[in-house]
C-alpha cells in the first residue's frame, strides 16, 4: 500500500520534473503529454492492481492541464482536444494495469506449479529413500526376533550393525528434511538467517561429524591462512558439507581420501569437495541435483540408497543462500563438488 | 560393596526408558526413572542423585521449568536431552544452567560419554580460593598451565595474549562441555559487551592459528555451529 503509493507519487513527481527541465529549453509542450503517458505506463507497471494506474493518469491529466498548459496554473478543461488526452490517458493506464496484473498472475501461477512440482519430487525422492533402510532394519530385526536360534553369534552381530547403520542413514535424511523446514518455513517464502561465520569452523564442524560415522576416511582441508568470513545460515552450510563428505564415501565405492579447498575470489568463497572414488556416471551428472535419479534412468544409479535428496536439498541450500553448485567428473578419477557463496 | 553413581532419567517414552535403564545398569550406574515432570521434581528432592538426564519435552510440563527451579537450589549435572535440533534451544538451555545437552536420536558411547564428564566436573576441584582453576590442564599435545597463565602446544609456548589465554583457560576450566558464544564474552570481555560475536571469533580463529596444526581440522578446540566452543577433555 505505501510501497505503491510512494512508486505512484515518485514516477510522477521524476515526470513533472523532467517536464519543467525541458520546459526551459523547448518551444513546444507537446512532448507534455507525452512523458506523462509514459508515466502511466510505468505506474501501472510497477505497481499492483489497477487502481495506481488510473490514479496516475487522472493526476496527470489534470495536473497537465493545471501546469503545463497555457493558461498556466488553472484548469482548463475546454481546450482544443483535451478531453481526448484524458480518454487516452484512461485508456492507457488501464491496458497497462490490466495486462501487467495477468502476467504477474500467471507468473504467481507459475511459481506455485514449480514449488508443487519440487515438493512431489522431494516427498518421491524421501519415500523411495526412507523405503529401503525402513525394509532392511524391519528385515533384520525379524531375522533376530524370529530365528535367533539358528543363526551364529556373529550374524546376529552382523544383523544389528546393519539396523544401526541404517537407522544413521534415516537420520541423516531427517536432518536434511529439517535443513528444507529451516528455508521453507510454510509461507512459500525462502528466507535464511545469516550471520557472518568464519568458514573454517563450519568445515571443521562439518569434518568432525563426518568423522563420527567414517573413522577410516582421510579427509584433507585447504584453507587460506587469513580468515575467511562469509555471511551465511552456519548449520545449513555445515549440512551441505556433510552431504558432500558422506554422499563421497558412500557413492564413490572406492573413495579413500577426500579433499576440501575453500578460496576465496573476489566477491565470493569457493568451496570443494573432491574424492579419488568412482565418480559420477556422465548420463546422471545433468540432472545430479534434481533428487530423482533412479527410476526413470533406467538402470538404477549406483546403489538404491541414493543420494538423491542429500543432493537436492544441497543445492536448495545454496540457492537460497544466492550461491551456485556445480558437479563434475575430474579428468584423473573421482567427482568433484564446488560451491559459490556470495561474501 | 563399590557405590555406584545414581542417574535419574527424565523420559515420558517407555521404550526409550527401558533402553536407558539397559545402557546405564550395564555400565554400573544405578538407574531412577521419572515419566513425569512432577515424578521427576520430587525424586530429584528426595533422592539426591549424582546426574540428572532431562528429556525437555515431557507430558505435563516444560523441562526448561525444571532444569530453572532446580538451579535456584542445586548445582548437581543435568544433561538435557532434546528432540528440538534449533540451536537456539540448545543456548536456552546451557544459558539456564544445563551441564550438556545431547540431541536425539544419540548412541550409546554419546551418552556414556556425556555423564562422565558431568560427573567428573562435580568432583573435580582444580579451582583455588578465587574461583580460578589452579594446576595445570594436559590433553595430548596441549598444557594449559593456569598458575603461570600460558598455554603450550608439544611443550612450546603458544604465545597467547592475554584474552585469548582466558578464553582457553575458561574452556579449560569447564573442558568437555559447550560454553555458549554470549557466556564466553560476558565472561572476556564483561557485561557491558555488545553482543557482537565477531570479536570472540577472530580471537577464536587467532588462538586455532597458534594451537591447532590445521585450524580447519582442530584436535583441541572445537566449533558447535551455533552454539559456542568446546575444548577436549584433559587425560
Amino acid at each position: 500500500m505505501i510501497k505503491n503509493s510512494l512508486t505512484t507519487i515518485g514516477i510522477l513527481l521524476f515526470a513533472a520534473g523532467v517536464c519543467l527541465v525541458i520546459d526551459g529549453f523547448a518551444e513546444a509542450d507537446t512532448h507534455v503529454p507525452l512523458i506523462f503517458v509514459l508515466a502511466v505506463v510505468m505506474v501501472s507497471r510497477f505497481t499492483d492492481g489497477y487502481a495506481y494506474g488510473i490514479l496516475a493518469s487522472m493526476i496527470a491529466v489534470v495536473g497537465v492541464n493545471y501546469v503545463f498548459t497555457y493558461p498556466y496554473f488553472e484548469i482548463n478543461f475546454s481546450l482544443m482536444g483535451y478531453p481526448l488526452t484524458f480518454v487516452v490517458m484512461l485508456g492507457v493506464a488501464c491496458m497497462v494495469s490490466a495486462l501487467t496484473t495477468q502476467i504477474k498472475n500467471q507468473e504467481q501461477i507459475k511459481l506455485e506449479v514449480e514449488k508443487e512440482k519440487m515438493r512431489g519430487n522431494l516427498l518421491r525422492a524421501v519415500s523411495h529413500d526412507i523405503r529401503t533402510p525402513l525394509t532392511s532394519i524391519m528385515g533384520s530385526a525379524s531375522v533376530l526376533i524370529e530365528n535367533s536360534g539358528d543363526i551364529s553369534e556373529e550374524k546376529k552381530q552382523e544383523l544389528a550393525r546393519d539396523i544401526q547403520s541404517e537407522a544413521q542413514w534415516l537420520i541423516q535424511i531427517v536432518e536434511n528434511l529439517l535443513s528444507i523446514t529451516r528455508i521453507d518455513n510454510g509461507d512459500g517464502e525462502t528466507k535464511i538467517n545469516k550471520q557472518e561465520e568464519l568458514l573454517e569452523e563450519i568445515v571443521g564442524s562439518a569434518v568432525l561429524k563426518f568423522k563420527k560415522r567414517f573413522p577410516e576416511m582421510k579427509v584433507l582441508v585447504e584453507m587460506p591462512e587469513e580468515l575467511v568470513i562469509v555471511p551465511m545460515d552456519g548449520i545449513l552450510i555445515e549440512q551441505v558439507l556433510v552431504n558432500l563428505l558422506e554422499n563421497a564415501a558412500i557413492h564413490g565405492k572406492y573413495t579413500t581420501e577426500i579433499l576440501i579447498k575453500v578460496l576465496e575470489e573476489e566477491v565470493q568463497v569457493r568451496v570443494s569437495v573432491e574424492d579419488n572414488g568412482a565418480g559420477i556416471k556422465e548420463p546422471v551428472l545433468p540432472r545430479i541435483f534434481e533428487g530423482r535419479l533412479h527410476s526413470e534412468d533406467g538402470a538404477e544409479s549406483d546403489s538404491k540408497r541414493n543420494m538423491g535428496i542429500g543432493l537436492s536439498v544441497c543445492k536448495t541450500i545454496i540457492k537460497a543462500h544466492k550461491g551456485n553448485m556445480k558437479a563434475e567428473n575430474k579428468a584423473e578419477g573421482g567427482a568433484k563438488f564446488t560451491f559459490w557463496l556470495p561474501k | 560393596m563399590e557405590i555406584r553413581d545414581r542417574v535419574l532419567v527424565v523420559e515420558d517414552d517407555k521404550r526409550i526408558n527401558s533402553f536407558y535403564k539397559t545402557v546405564l545398569e550395564a555400565n554400573n550406574y544405578d538407574v531412577l526413572l521419572a515419566q513425569t515432570g512432577t515424578e521427576a521434581y520430587s525424586m530429584i528432592t528426595s533422592q539426591c542423585p549424582d546426574v540428572v538426564i532431562l528429556d525437555l519435552g515431557l507430558p505435563d510440563m516444560d523441562g526448561m521449568k525444571i532444569l530453572k527451579s532446580v538451579r535456584e537450589w542445586s548445582s548437581m549435572p543435568v544433561i538435557v536431552v532434546s528432540a528440538r535440533t534449533h540451536e537456539k534451544d540448545k543456548v536456552a538451555a546451557l544459558d539456564l544452567g544445563a551441564d550438556d545437552y545431547i540431541t536425539k536420536p544419540f548412541g550409546t558411547s554419546e551418552l556414556l560419554a556425556r555423564i562422565r564428564t558431568a560427573i567428573r566436573h562435580t568432583r573435580s576441584s582444580l579451582v583455588n580460593q578465587n574461583g580460578a582453576p589452579a594446576g595445570v590442564f594436559v590433553s595430548g599435545g596441549l598444557t594449559i598451565d593456569y598458575d603461570k597463565h600460558r598455554v603450550f602446544v608439544d611443550g612450546k609456548d603458544a604465545g597467547l595474549t592475554q584474552n585469548e589465554y582466558k578464553i582457553v583457560s575458561l574452556l579449560g576450566k569447564y573442558a568437555g562441555k559447550v560454553m555458549t558464544y554470549d557466556y564466553i564474552i560476558k565472561e572476556i570481555w564483561g557485561p557491558n559487551m555488545k553482543n557482537d560475536n565477531r570479536i570472540l571469533r577472530v580471537n577464536m580463529a587467532n588462538i586455532r592459528r597458534k594451537i591447532e596444526k590445521n585450524p580447519a581440522e582442530p584436535e583441541y578446540i572445537f566449533t558447535e555451529v551455533g552454539v559456542g566452543y568446546r575444548i577436549v577433555e584433559p587425560d
